[in-house]
């Protein structure tokens, strides 16, 4: 299973019973065999896709902004998304992977995904940083074996963290990560800010721990 | 000396060793992610040019917004998932939109200078920036790669102003415009003004119109 690269901003998936793909609603391009999609509803009853209750409650709060859809049978889907980038990521299941919601294009459905609220992840302070960078307040968590689309403004590259090995992002250039790794935000605000003669890097995510970052090459989101 | 590479087209990495030398100046809000020890702060008025270009720059308005990194450690730069060109400057001048500056090296100096009346008809400045000295200077190309034209004596090069990033060499700029009776009655080409360059040096142009 996986999603194989046709071209920079196009994936294929492969179906089969047993191998669906849940993707974001839209995304598709093409299909060949006999595929059907259905809207992921949420709920417990939902075919076990969501995550239960927490879950579902997420998506509600979350609003219809990153509709999901689910794709199950026997055949081929291209995906594609606003001709952005796509990033395959490819988790063996030892480590959980962090994704914003509005970045995720499509995840093998034997992946739990859960939608997380960043005032319980953080406190405070994550809900803070949500509003501050301006980035959603819901993070999708995806855990187990499988493979990932991302979606990005012109690619993205990863960067290792581990051991002392910090690494500082833009919070509009994030788009995901994999392991056990903690976001910080540090503000570094002075009275240059405050006249409008900033450095314009005023807001910033501090990320430690181990781990791989996913940045994308522009400051736009999507 | 800092050390310049790609990542991939669209990102520049910027190794700082710390030293006095290696100091970087990059367009406000380019970076994307760092390591290390890095600080960013605003290259202060006419970015870091002096006195006399920040004036010239509050006159002429052509705003060059720069901001100062240095420290130890490894900073990447991106914008708007434009292609990076890097160009390596010997003694040359290069004249650069500024919006398409990404980032120089530190010993490189700015100015504004001026590029003739009809700029103010074509939309682009009247002003351009120019870089000269000896390092390395980073443009993005938004829209894909960037093209390099060669201009020689006798064979000018006529370009779109709105495709235009920058020029290297010996060149003559001016503006040529092409407003006829056709555009009164909305039969115009889309063309009507161009940027004219003569004399031995490189164009550099983007495939997005601005």
């Amino acid at each position: 299973m996986g999603f194989t690269k046709v071209t920079s901003k196009v994936v294929l998936a492969q179906l089969r019973p047993g191998a669906e793909v849940l993707a974001r609603r839209g995304a598709m391009l093409a299909t060949t065999g006999q595929v059907s999609f259905s809207p992921v509803t949420a709920g417990p009853g939902g075919g076990g896709y969501g995550g239960g209750i927490a879950s579902a409650l997420g998506r509600a709060m979350q609003g219809e902004a990153v509709p999901l859809m689910v794709a199950e049978g026997t055949g081929t889907v291209h995906y594609g998304f606003r001709g952005h980038h796509v990033t395959v990521v490819d988790l063996d299941g030892s480590e959980p992977m962090s994704v914003e919601a509005d970045r995720l294009l499509a995840h093998d459905a034997s992946m739990a995904s859960s939608v997380v609220f960043l005032g319980r992840q953080g406190g405070l302070r994550g809900a803070v940083r949500g509003a501050v960078t301006g980035q959603g307040l819901f993070t999708t968590q995806l855990s187990g074996r499988g493979s990932v689309a991302l979606l990005s403004h012109g690619g993205t590259f990863a960067l290792q963290v581990g051991g002392s090995r910090q690494v500082v992002v833009d919070p509009q250039a994030y788009v995901a990560h994999t392991g056990n790794l903690r976001v910080d935000v540090s503000a570094s605000v002075g009275w240059r800010d405050a006249v409008g003669r900033g450095s314009g890097e005023a807001v910033q995510l501090r990320v430690s721990g181990q781990g791989t970052v996913y940045v994308q090459a522009s400051e736009e989101k999507l | 000396m800092a050390g310049w590479r790609l990542e991939s087209p669209r990102v520049l990495v910027v190794d700082l060793d710390g030293g006095g030398g290696g100091a970087v100046r990059a367009a406000t809000g380019s970076m994307v992610a760092y390591e290390g020890d890095v600080t960013f702060r605003n290259a202060g008025f006419g970015g870091g040019g002096g006195l006399r270009a920040a004036l010239k720059q509050r006159v002429t308005g052509e705003s060059l917004d720069l901001m100062e990194v240095t420290g130890r450690g490894t900073v990447h730069f991106a914008v708007g998932a434009g292609h990076v060109l890097v160009v390596d400057l010997a003694g040359d001048v290069l004249k650069a939109e500024s919006q398409s500056l990404l980032a120089l090296s530190d010993p490189l100096r700015t100015d504004v200078t001026f590029t003739g009346l009809q700029g103010a008809s074509s939309g682009q400045g009247l002003f351009t920036t120019t870089v000269s000295g000896h390092g390395q200077v980073a443009l993005i190309s938004l829209g894909g790669p960037p093209i390099a034209l060669r201009v020689s004596p006798g064979t000018p090069l006529v370009v779109d102003p709105d495709a235009y990033i920058g020029a290297v060499g010996q060149l003559q700029q001016s503006f040529v415009s092409d407003v006829s009776w056709r555009n009164l009655i909305g039969e115009s080409s889309g063309e009507a003004f161009s940027l004219r360059f003569e004399g031995q040096g490189v164009v550099y142009l983007q495939p997005e119109e601005r």
